[in-house]
């Protein structure tokens, strides 16, 4: 029963992703004054790509077809890692929170290597830039991560929701302020948000996951939107998880599932209006400017370890 | 003893890589007898792993005792490290073996062919002295010819000057580590009186602290020359590019790891832990090396000097995993000591694969380009898919992804870090988990450089009229990617397989450990992560997909040729920009002719990139030493009377000090 | 106790995290405008701490001093500011000397080294951790804003943290001084505001600008 929970939520991340990307798109719409489409277009827009053919450049490889669908399974097997309605994830371990940033980064390594067989300079400069960002945004990002599970000495993420379950959420922790704080900038560095990068941009000169995706089309483009949206949804609900677990549910019943999935919702809600405000309050960074966005969360989370110290005096 | 199969086995390998092949090769030049020399030397390697498997199932191994013939105690013993590492050496030397014959016919003279084998095989045999030996002199005997005989192999490949210039630099650098190892073992002498390895680490017990401290720092200094930690790596990227593409592959897969045995053996095994300063000298040591070896491989374009430098970086993590272990067993916690020698062996044992996977995918590049210049590839994995194919399973395990083998190792690295968090110790409380900080980082940058490398290499156009004209590699070279390809791939999916044995091991060496439980969770867990992987991938792979083939988008523009890609060159230079502290390259601008300022005829632009260790400590120490080398040359005048004059001198001092001494 | 006393106990009991926090995003500003809101939001914020003692400790001359540090820190001196920043129309940008990296290692590094002297005096002194160490983090933080940020406009600001650190650690001490030294505490920085205001309008009239590195001709 257990088992058939946790692959639940994994279905949940990877089919409800879509839906958020949707709704921050009509967040942000009605914030500029827009009416915005529908929160459903990405569904359609993914059944549209799922039929039509695809373009391949001429000097593609085979690494070229490969790559979204490795984005695309590596993607889904972080998603396996985060607990959503219960603290416990199907593919839960000791130390697997080290497991899932590299599950990440392999995604994109290949996506990468996927931007540098068009053979344009599109690719090569999206390729770069992101280069740049994740190998800077990947320190923050496990220290954070170490800070927590040295503050709860547990090493996996759902013993960390454990631990948070049992605590009082007014007990406020320089650990885990610092350690949100760290996550958040992380998680906008990682997903290719504002201010890092922006999403909708159409000019060159600005884009570093855009670019990457230039050449895709067909079957292959709606493999590696789907992947960059499950992997938004995958960290909310790990900053969800980690931060704000109250209300998940303890045992496996039928009512306690439900309200613990409406809980979620809420809280989802909750980061998706705050990241439609961030994304049009704020104006994108200079790229060169982005390794002190990634630097100050470097220094926050590594903060957040030493401070562990005294907490656990 | 040397009874049995496994005895016999033993001299086999030995007698064939010291005598037999170098007969054959100089008895006769026919192609024949070089084939069955290849031959024998894998049959050899092979013997070699059956031994070393055999040696860790069952102690005591077989020993062999050469004293009567040599004036000093030689003789080798297989034990359970001198087994793991055995095993190390054998299992990559087979597919480099089979990747060498090919690549050294097509590269060399039939004179000069025989010569490589011969070397070659002394090389092995070499390496497999130094981690058999069991007394102090066939240690020393097997370093020594280590470094000789690759020097050796290096030199037949040409004679440039500047390339005796690198081939000395490093026999200098290497005489240097060798004499720290010998100060090593001699300062053992006045307490064990033989320097028989048993006598040695029974003579340990009972010295005082300051000796054991001098003899770490001994060995330490003697053994990071060899391994390259930083600064003392100045040599390696002298060395590794200029050698042929498998000896490079031995070299940095092999040779290196002999170095990590050294210290292994010296720190854990004979002095059980050094000083308790010992973890974080070590840590801040392999901090320094594994970031500026990673930054300096980033920075460069030529593919083996990348490697050279990768390899750097990846010594750096090896020794971080030996630092946590030596911080652990200082503040008495065998457990994570044992954690992480875990880690720093089994990434021992991942980078001599995978680094020799990459220099054989190095050598296959110059083989069918002539080039390995990463701005002057291209578009190779249309024409040499199996080539690519191996070296993409290469740079994705040294990139630390997860499914390949480089992952586990650090996964381990990172599991110790974090156990650290449990130490009562304030200070290294808090400087293990901060160093998952640095890893990451390391790990970050090492994803990067390897996008780049394999993405500049197969990837996209041609850049050049030799990658226009590649051609897929000879069987014999692709059997050896193969292999090593295999191995990385089964090592990654199913870590199990060699991390049991070495917990084993490890239990030996770290007294009073029981078995990290976190090996057998990652065990546990990575094949189920690689089946949902897969699994996924086959799943959507099953959807129906149509493709044409269409223009490469480009803004509309006709005609793009291969030079509006993005080269090796540019795609570093974000990460160059932002450490830019780190490389500080002297450029050079030039506007001729000088008068002309707003009509330049030409501008040429000129940047070096000397490392700063190179300017800040080697070159003031160089000079220093070669002024005072001028000054000493006044005592010789050439004038006799003034020998004379030396030589009463030294008579009359003498009996000063007698006079006094009284 | 009742919500107020729910409320002014965690107050007492996190505020210095909050603290932190400002003089982080302090060493990242880039902007005097945003400067000067985190000036504010660390003075409401202490203010708070303030009216939580008194709460706490039933001392009713706190009350005032609290009331005082709200109207003055947090309405009137950033009010000031802005009023200076649109009057003497400069450039908005901080100018500092560090980047933002290197700044905000620098600020973990002076709140590790804080804690690490807090630290050391133990329970010697009866008297949280935390608080006193947020006090120590704000005062070396505005020593290293009067340092490192080249605008004079800057300068103040640095100074006022420091007199937020200083004030800070008093209170904590000793539980709020006599009122009379509290409003003395308080007329000193006003007179130095007066007379900084009116040196930074003579000194940009002077040389059209404010940046003090530049201002160096009086040397020996």
């Amino acid at each position: 029963m257990k088992i058939t929970l946790d692959i639940l939520q994994v279905l949940m991340l990877i089919l409800g992703a879509p839906l958020v990307h949707g709704i921050i798109a009509r967040l942000k719409a009605r914030l500029q004054r827009r009416r915005g489409a529908s929160i459903w277009r990405p569904y359609a827009e993914l059944f549209k790509l799922l039929r039509k053919e695809e373009l391949v450049p001429p000097t593609s490889s085979a690494v070229f077809r490969l790559a979204p669908i490795v984005l695309f399974g590596a993607t889904v097997c972080a998603a396996a890692f985060v607990p959503v309605v219960h603290a416990s994830a199907l593919l839960g371990s000791r130390g697997d929170f080290f497991l899932f940033v590299y599950m990440l980064v392999l995604g994109r390594f290949f996506l990468s290597l996927g931007a540098l067989d068009g053979g344009s300079a599109f690719g090569g400069m999206g390729a770069s830039r992101e280069a740049l960002v994740s190998s800077l945004a990947e320190a923050p990002f496990l220290l954070g991560l170490v800070a927590i599970a040295v503050l709860a000495t547990r090493a996996d993420i759902a013993g960390m929701v454990a631990w948070t379950l049992e605590q009082n959420i007014f007990n406020i922790s320089a650990v885990h302020i610092l350690a949100l704080t760290s996550l958040a900038m992380v998680i906008l560095a990682e997903t290719g948000r504002m201010p890092v990068d922006n999403p909708t941009t159409h000019l060159e000169l600005t884009m570093i996951h855009e670019g990457m995706v230039l050449e895709y089309s067909g079957r292959s483009l709606a493999l590696v939107e789907w992947a960059s949206a499950i992997k938004l949804h995958t960290m909310f609900a790990l900053l969800i998880a980690l931060f704000f677990p109250w209300g998940m549910a303890f045992s496996v019943s039928g009512w306690g599932v439900v309200v613990a999935l409406l809980l979620y919702c809420a809280k989802t809600a909750v980061l998706m209006i705050l990241l439609s405000v961030i994304e049009s309050a704020v104006a994108k960074l200079r790229m060169y400017l982005v390794p002190d966005f990634l630097g100050v969360a470097s220094a926050l989370s590594a903060l957040a370890v030493i401070f562990t110290m005294w907490v656990k005096r | 003893m040397l009874t049995g199969p496994i005895g016999a086995a033993f001299v086999f390998l030995l007698a064939v890589l010291s005598v037999l092949v170098p007969l054959i090769l100089i008895a006769s030049r026919a192609e024949g007898a070089r084939r069955l020399a290849v031959a024998l030397i894998v049959t050899a390697s092979f013997a070699g792993c059956v031994v070393a498997v055999s040696s860790f199932l069952r102690q005591p191994g077989p020993v062999l005792d050469l004293s009567r013939a040599t004036p000093f105690p030689f003789s080798l013993a297989v034990d359970r490290l001198s087994a793991f590492f055995l095993l190390l050496v054998c299992a990559v030397a087979i597919p480099v073996t089979i990747f060498a014959a090919p690549y050294f016919d097509l590269h060399y003279s039939e004179r000069r062919r025989n010569w490589t084998w011969g070397f070659f095989s002394m090389f092995l045999l070499s390496m497999i002295v130094v981690v058999t030996a069991a007394t102090g002199f066939a240690f020393l005997v097997g370093w020594e010819l280590m470094t000789l005989v690759s020097a050796g192999l290096i030199l037949i490949e040409g004679d440039s000057t500047e390339r005796r210039h690198n081939v000395f630099i490093y026999l200098l650098m290497m005489h240097v580590g060798a004499a720290a190892v010998a100060a090593c073992f001699f300062l053992f002498l006045p307490y064990s009186h033989s320097l028989d390895f048993g006598a040695i680490r029974a003579a340990c017990l009972g010295m005082p602290g300051g000796i054991r401290a001098a003899i770490f720092l001994a060995a330490f200094v003697g053994f990071g020359a060899k391994a390259g930690l930083i600064p003392m790596h100045l040599w390696l990227p002298r060395a590794h590019p200029i050698a042929p593409s498998p000896v490079s592959a031995l070299m940095s897969g092999i040779m290196l790891k002999t170095a990590v045995y050294g210290f292994v053996r010296f720190a854990f095994d004979f002095l059980a832990g050094g000083p308790w300063w010992s973890g974080y000298v070590v840590l801040v040591v392999a901090a320094v090396t594994g970031l500026l070896g990673i930054l300096y491989a980033i920075a460069e374009n030529d593919l083996k000097r990348l490697l050279a430098y990768s390899s750097v970086e990846n010594i750096g993590i090896i020794f971080l995993g030996l630092g946590t272990s030596l911080m652990f067993l200082a503040h008495g916690a065998p457990l994570g000591a044992a954690l992480a020698l875990v880690a720093a062996l089994f990434h021992a044992f991942n980078h001599a694969l995978f680094k020799s996977l990459l220099f054989l995918g190095a050598g296959a590049i110059s083989n069918s380009t002539d080039s390995v210049n990463l701005n002057e590839l291209g578009g190779l994995q249309r024409r040499m898919p199996f080539t690519g194919a191996a070296v993409l399973i290469g740079c994705c395990s040294i990139a630390g992804l997860p499914l390949f083998n480089g992952f586990v190792g650090e996964w381990l690295t990172f599991r110790s870090f974090l156990a650290g968090s449990t130490l009562i110790n304030t200070k290294a409380q808090i400087i293990l988990p901060l160093m998952v900080g640095i890893l990451a980082l390391i790990g970050g940058l090492a994803a990067a450089c390897f996008v780049k490398t394999f993405g500049m290499a197969f990837l996209g156009r041609p850049r050049s009229t030799g990658s226009e004209q590649a051609e897929e590699a000879p069987i014999g070279m692709r059997v050896g990617l193969a292999l090593l390809s295999a191995g990385c791939l089964a090592i990654g999916i199913l870590p199990g397989l060699l991390l049991r044995p070495l917990v084993t091991l490890v239990q030996v060496l770290v007294p009073g450990a029981g078995v990290p439980e976190e090996t057998l969770s990652i065990a546990r867990i990575i094949p189920w992560t690689a089946a949902i992987v897969l699994g996924t991938g086959a799943l959507v792979a099953l959807f129906k997909r149509r493709e044409r083939i269409a223009r490469t988008w480009a803004c509309g523009l006709p005609g793009l040729t291969s030079r509006m890609q993005y080269t090796s060159t540019v795609f570093s230079k974000p990460i160059r920009f932002v450490f830019a502290r780190v490389y500080r390259p002297d450029r050079k601008v030039e506007e001729l002719p000088a008068d002309q300022h707003y009509f330049p005829v030409s501008i040429s632009y000129r940047s070096v990139r000397t490392t700063s260790y190179e300017r800040a400590l080697y070159r003031p120490f160089v000079d220093g030493v070669v002024s005072l080398a001028y000054r000493l040359r006044r005592l010789q005048t050439g004038n006799i009377q003034v020998y004379l004059l030396y030589i009463f001198l030294a008579l009359v001092s003498l009996l000063t000090f007698l006079r006094f001494q009284r | 106790m009742g919500l107020v006393g729910i409320a002014t106990e965690k107050i007492l009991s996190s505020f210095s995290v909050f603290l932190f926090l400002t003089i982080l995003l302090l060493a990242v500003a880039r902007r005097i405008s945003s400067s000067v809101l985190l000036f504010g939001l660390q003075s409401a914020i202490i203010a708070a701490e303030v009216l939580a003692t008194a709460f706490q400790e039933k001392l009713p001359e706190i009350y005032i001093v609290g009331a005082l540090v709200f109207v003055i820190k947090v309405v009137a001196i950033p009010r000031a500011f802005f009023l200076l920043t649109k009057r003497l129309k400069t450039v908005r940008d901080v100018k500092a000397s560090t980047t933002p990296t290197q700044s905000v290692f620098i600020v973990a590094a002076i709140i590790y080294l804080s804690y690490a002297a807090v630290h050391s005096y133990g329970g010697a002194v009866h008297v949280p951790d935390d608080p006193l160490a947020a006090a120590i983090s704000l005062i070396l933080t505005g020593a290293f804003l009067m340092v490192s940020r080249k605008k004079a406009l800057m300068q103040m600001l640095g100074l006022l943290v420091l007199e937020n650190g200083i004030f800070l650690a008093a209170l904590i001490t000793t539980f709020g001084m006599p009122l009379v030294i509290e409003i003395g505490i308080f007329f000193d920085i006003l007179m130095g505001l007066l007379l900084m205001g009116i040196f930074t309008f003579r000194i940009s009239d002077t040389f059209e600008h404010l940046d003090v590195s530049k201002l160096r001709r009086l040397r020996g």
